[in-house]
């Protein structure tokens, strides 16, 4: 407990932590408002087919404030000291506060994943009244199994890019794949039109927990189950490096 | 008491450290001393726990630093730089370490105080000199009070008043009881700070008993450190 709470520590005084806040909240409410207003019309007219996705629209790219968070929370303890200030990192410090390596990285993992409810849970307070705004009544109800599933989906997003970078101790190539495939181009979903494989790879099969889109090949338990398999795997194999490497090397 | 007992590390193809054994005991400063490369940083990281050891072992209160309940209370320890996170503020890095040992944060104001960095606290790490990341690091070290302290380079980048500093604070550490051991290149500043001396040359210890001993003949512990380090010396243990 006291390891959780020195990471929490740890977290809340880094500032790149109010860009995650400021990504996984904003984020969201701009982009479900600007959905709900490109569909209003459509949606008063009653003819709109993508009803069930607006405002989880937001959601979904709002998860880039979690995979920030995950990539700090990690990166973090790897950022080296000007040669000028002695080349120190601070997991140098972190390692020897807390004598159990598992417990430092189970620390970290459960500070990200409460850290990442907290943050879904202040997305969805400010989508669901953006929504209520722009459509009135008109606004889908947003049933809790939904956005349940739209928090877990974030917290194993946030515990996917911890993982990763537990294997790379940099931040960048984490960020910089893990960003671009849940904005830019989704890998897994371009695999999708080649194989049907790709529907198991733990972004695509996640989003079946929150998403009613019109291709979901999973239902949200069984896609939720998938990418929490991913989590499991990937955070075992960070643990296991995690407890055999020397930091000096 | 902090024993090392023949420790070997190999990386790849090269042995860092070639079964090395020494003891730091209570109530002394312990001085590890060695060129840069020999060995002292990759001895100290195996002892906390950051690095594996190849084989031997090195032992705090006869355990590893993997089985010790109360880290911090048990062994203050100074490596590299501050160990902080540059964009932290040095009291925001002692509350995050407090929160880990269990301490009040009232204990924070007292080491920063003890160090000398309460106007600084505030301050991000990434504008401290190196002489204040250092105390930054020593402040760590002393947070739940340990009867052990592990400093590696500590006078390193620090000013004539922060040699001065660490040496009285030292000394004072020792003389209440503590285990200190303490590792530099620098042999001049630390002949009147330290009780023992180790010496270790190319991961292998080359001189290992007080001051006096190792001193020898020879008219300071500088001129003995050169004539045990330089290419044709002998092993004189």
């Amino acid at each position: 407990m006291r390891a959780l709470q020195a990471e929490l520590s740890k977290l809340f005084s880094l500032p790149g932590i109010w860009l995650a806040f400021l990504i996984g909240i904003l984020g969201p409410a701009a982009f479900a408002a600007l959905d709900c207003i490109a569909e209003k019309e459509d949606i008063l007219a009653g003819i709109s087919t993508r009803l069930p996705e607006v405002g989880f629209i937001g959601l979904g790219f709002g998860v880039q404030g979690v995979i920030l968070l995950g990539v700090l929370a990690v990166s973090s303890e790897y950022v080296t000291e000007s040669s000028e200030a002695g080349h120190g990192q601070q997991i140098t410090t972190s390692l020897t506060a807390v004598s159990s390596r598992l417990q430092v990285l189970l620390a970290k993992a459960a500070a990200v994943s409460v850290v990442s409810i907290l943050l879904c849970s202040l997305a969805i307070a400010a989508i669901v009244p953006v929504t209520r705004l722009i459509l009135g009544e008109y606004a889908p109800a947003m049933e809790w199994t939904r956005l349940a599933g739209a928090t877990l989906y974030w917290m194993f997003t946030a515990l996917i890019a911890f993982s990763f970078t537990v294997l790379t101790k940099n931040g960048m190539i984490p960020l910089t794949l893990l960003m671009i495939n849940s904005s830019l181009v989704s890998f897994s979903v371009l695999l999708a039109k080649v194989t049907t494989l790709a529907y198991y790879l733990p972004d695509r099969a996640g989003i079946d927990m929150f998403m009613s889109m019109s291709d979901a090949y999973h239902t949200p338990l069984a896609g939720g189950l998938v990418m929490l398999a991913w989590v499991a795997v990937l955070l075992a194999i960070a643990a296991i490096v995690f407890q055999r490497r020397d930091v000096g090397a | 008491m902090l024993t090392i007992n023949n420790l070997v590390k190999r990386r790849g193809t090269q042995e860092i450290l070639s079964g090395i054994s020494f003891e730091a005991r209570p109530g002394r400063v312990t001085g590890f001393l060695g060129p840069n490369g020999a060995g002292k940083s990759s001895t100290l990281r195996i002892l906390l726990g950051l690095d594996h050891a190849t084989s031997g072992s090195a032992l705090i209160h006869g355990k590893p630093f993997a089985e010790l309940q109360h880290p911090l209370r048990t062994v203050g320890a100074a490596l590299d730089g501050s160990g902080a996170h540059p964009m932290r503020t040095g009291r925001a890095h002692l509350r995050w370490i407090a929160c880990a040992a269990g301490l009040p944060r009232s204990r924070v104001e007292e080491v920063l105080d003890v160090v000398g960095l309460t106007k600084a606290a505030g301050t991000r790490v990434k504008q401290y000199s190196l002489g204040m990341g250092r105390r930054l690091g020593i402040a760590a070290a002393l947070l739940a009070d340990p009867e052990l302290l592990v400093l590696d380079e500590p006078v390193n980048g620090l000013d004539p008043e922060g040699i001065r500093w660490i040496r009285t604070f030292l000394r004072q550490r020792a003389e209440a009881g503590n285990t200190v051991l303490l590792s530099s290149h620098l042999m001049g500043e630390l002949a009147e700070t330290v009780d023992d001396v180790v010496i270790i040359k190319q991961g292998r210890i080359v001189a290992d008993g007080t001051l006096e001993e190792v001193t020898g003949s020879h008219s300071t512990l500088e001129q003995a450190f050169f004539a045990l380090t330089s290419e044709h010396a002998g092993d004189l243990r």
